[in-house]
């Protein structure tokens, strides 16, 4: 129960799909100008999600994982199908969406006119197909945990899309400069929004993070030194690519 | 009448009409308002007869955050010495606190804060006002003064400007200035410098003047100076240390002030007058303060059940605070600062009554579960104000759509007379019309 409990909380607030991980950012930058609109696409994602991770949970567990097959007899259980999960993911998700399509035309109709092509584009949103394979990721145990994190992830996204579409209502009349005007603001407001979100970072982890800020300053030497190392090997590469095209003109030239 | 007789005011003014209409205007008027009361009255759009107008606003919240800014100078030498001679025994206040010794470091230490905080928000402002050809608005004077109180006192100078210039920039003027933006300004500073040079802003060796530079001049071999640190209650507490820190702090320090933290945040007395003071003179509001002092209580009750109850044990990381009296909350850290002066935001914050009830209550219950829960940041309470500036949009929508479905529906549901041709009042059922 405590484990349900934490993956549910985790999974809306620390790993928010939009602000920890900044997937499905394109549904949630375009259908967010209106609260109406954008409540519908979030419980339609919710939706998806909670049926679609469950479901390759399944295939996962019986179909794809290395010796996922040995219910099929001991001559299966050597197989490793899991170099399949891209393509049977989507095809669960893209039977998924469709079906919502259908049960919205047929119920909301207003709701699929104000959607319009960003229902069936939920098909292609990083965030659904990402929910799958953080499930596949993490290794959830269990099928119930499997639907807690559909659920739960999907929640975290609806609030995120809410939390910015009535923001987005609530700045329709600023002065804002023009060349911000549109996605430019969107953007820096998802980025203020991600700080707000920052509240829950390292939640949750146990307390080994206090140390953390005592080692940050070797940590960014580190990365620096790294960096350094990477641009060397960028200019190197470089040099070669700046060889070769020399030579290609001159092979032009000549 | 030769040049040199003329009085400041009047060269302001010859210098106002001598750039009127021009790019540069709003910085002159700026400075006039700013310094003379104006002699202009509205000339366009419609007039709404008040003496409360931005500026006056401003100003007041101003003057209930000057006594706090006064404690902080002294405290921030009374904390000073206290690391290095010991914490004196029969502590006097006069003896051992209002000295000029203190309020020196204060003078060294505090105004430069404010004054890089006022001098670089204030230049981004007149700045934007000239580009944009508006007026330069007073919104910036507040966030200016709440600025040095809620960082810690070895802030690097340059490291504040960058933090105004990014606030200002980022968190306001990109929504088109005073007034738009959905973050408090002092708080997305607050955040960013937290988030950027987080070894500056958290530690036991940030909140006290010297400290850090001991620190540094020890590692690199001096023998001559001792070590001193300044551990903030709620540094304590994370740790498990709560054992120690009684022993330092009793709890009528952390009501008065007395102890190492941001260096306004600490004076809970004087932020309880300010937050009388803004709650009389009608500008902020106190169902925000309220409901956020009531989230708290009621988070932290939760807090001291479940370890009253046995499921948190002494091994657990959370003990410390858990185990920490629930009213006692409210006098350590940023939480009464930041619930007086910043969820009260007018601009930031929740709008409609029901929902500032909402927002506030939630504030301070995150407050209380970001100290608790989150190790990394046992001075939460700012990212939680920030959360709920995320999220009161929100709130205020479903609040309003709330009321508007329920005069929708006492309009359907009323009965009304209108007369019909002979004169004669008809019953009809307002839908039917």
């Amino acid at each position: 129960m405590l484990e349900h409990i934490e993956l549910f909380f985790k999974s809306i607030f620390i790993d928010n799909m939009v602000f920890a991980v900044f997937l499905g950012m394109c549904s949630y930058l375009a259908v967010s100008k209106k609260v109406a609109t954008a409540v519908g696409l979030g419980a339609a994602v919710i939706f998806v999600l909670a049926v679609t991770v469950p479901m390759n949970w399944l295939l996962d567990k019986y179909l794809l994982q290395d010796g996922a097959l040995a219910w099929l007899g001991p001559e299966y259980a050597e197989y490793n199908l899991s170099f399949l999960s891209f393509i049977l993911f989507i095809a669960t998700i893209a039977t998924m969406v469709q079906l919502v399509e259908i049960v919205v035309e047929k119920f909301s109709p207003s709701l699929y006119n104000s959607l319009g092509i960003f229902l069936p584009l939920i098909a292609v949103n990083c965030a659904i197909l990402g929910g799958s394979l953080f499930m596949q990721a993490r290794e959830i145990e269990t099928f119930g945990l499997a639907f807690n994190y559909g659920v739960s992830s999907g929640i975290g996204w609806f609030l995120a899309i809410l939390a910015i579409a009535a923001i987005r209502e609530k700045i329709r009349y600023s002065n804002v400069p023009a060349p911000l005007r549109g996605l430019g603001i969107t953007f820096i407001i998802t980025g203020l929004m991600g700080i707000g979100f920052q509240s829950f970072g390292g939640m949750l982890t146990g307390g080994g993070d206090s140390e953390e800020s005592v080692e940050t300053e070797t940590a960014v030497e580190k990365i620096e030194s790294e960096d350094l190392g990477t641009l060397e090997l960028n200019k190197n590469k470089k040099n070669e690519i700046d060889e070769n095209e020399i030579s290609y003109n001159d092979a032009i030239k000549k | 009448m030769s040049d040199k007789r003329l009085t400041f005011k009047k060269r302001l003014h010859i210098l106002k009409h001598h750039y009127r209409g021009k790019k540069m205007a709003p910085a002159f008027n700026a400075i006039h308002t700013f310094l003379f009361a104006p002699d202009e009255t509205t000339h366009s759009g419609s007039h709404v007869r008040s003496a409360d107008d931005l500026k006056r606003t401003m100003n007041t919240v101003i003057m209930a955050l000057v006594p706090v800014l006064i404690f902080s100078m002294f405290n921030a030498g009374y904390q000073h010495f206290s690391a290095i001679n010991g914490f004196p025994e029969n502590f006097s206040v006069m003896e051992h606190f209002l000295t000029w010794d203190n309020f020196w470091i204060g003078i060294i230490k505090v105004i430069p804060l404010l004054v890089v905080s006022y001098g670089v928000g204030l230049l981004i402002e007149f700045i934007f006002a000239v580009i944009k050809g508006h007026e330069v608005e007073e919104g910036y004077l507040v966030t200016g003064m709440l600025v040095p109180l809620i960082v810690p006192i070895d802030t690097p100078l340059w490291m504040l400007a960058i933090a105004v210039i990014f606030g200002v920039v980022i968190g306001k003027e990109v929504f088109g200035g005073t007034g738009m933006n959905i973050l408090n300004p002092a708080l997305t500073i607050r955040a960013f410098l937290f988030f950027a040079y987080p070894t500056w802003m958290s530690g036991d060796k940030v909140w006290v003047y010297e400290a850090r530079e001991r620190a540094e001049q020890i590692a690199e071999g001096a023998t001559n100076i001792d070590a001193i640190s300044g551990e903030t209650v709620l540094g304590f507490l994370a740790q498990g240390k709560g054992a120690e820190m009684d022993t330092i702090y009793s709890t009528w320090d952390m009501f008065w002030g007395f102890i190492p933290g941001s260096v306004g945040e600490t004076p809970t007395f004087l932020i309880l007058l300010g937050g009388l003071f803004l709650v009389f003179s009608k500008i902020a509001s106190w169902r925000i303060m309220l409901s956020a002092v009531l989230g708290s209580l009621v988070m932290g009750l939760i807090f001291n059940g479940v370890v009253d109850q046995g499921w948190i044990t002494g091994n657990s990381p959370f003990y410390g605070l858990m185990s920490f009296d629930f009213w006692k909350h409210l006098l350590v850290g940023g939480l009464a600062f930041g619930i007086v002066y910043m969820a009260t935001d007018p601009v930031t914050g929740a709008q409609t009554n029901r929902g500032k009830w909402i927002y506030g209550f939630l504030i301070g219950f995150m407050s209380v579960m970001i100290r608790v829960f989150n190790p990394a940041y046992p001075e939460g309470v700012f990212l939680a104000i920030l959360l709920m500036n995320v999220f009161a949009p929100t709130i205020d929508h479903y609040i309003v759509q709330g009321n508007i479905k329920k005069r929708l529906k006492r309009l359907t549901n009323a009965t009304i007379y209108p007369k019909d041709s002979e004169g004669e009042a008809k019953e009809l059922k307002a839908e039917t019309v």
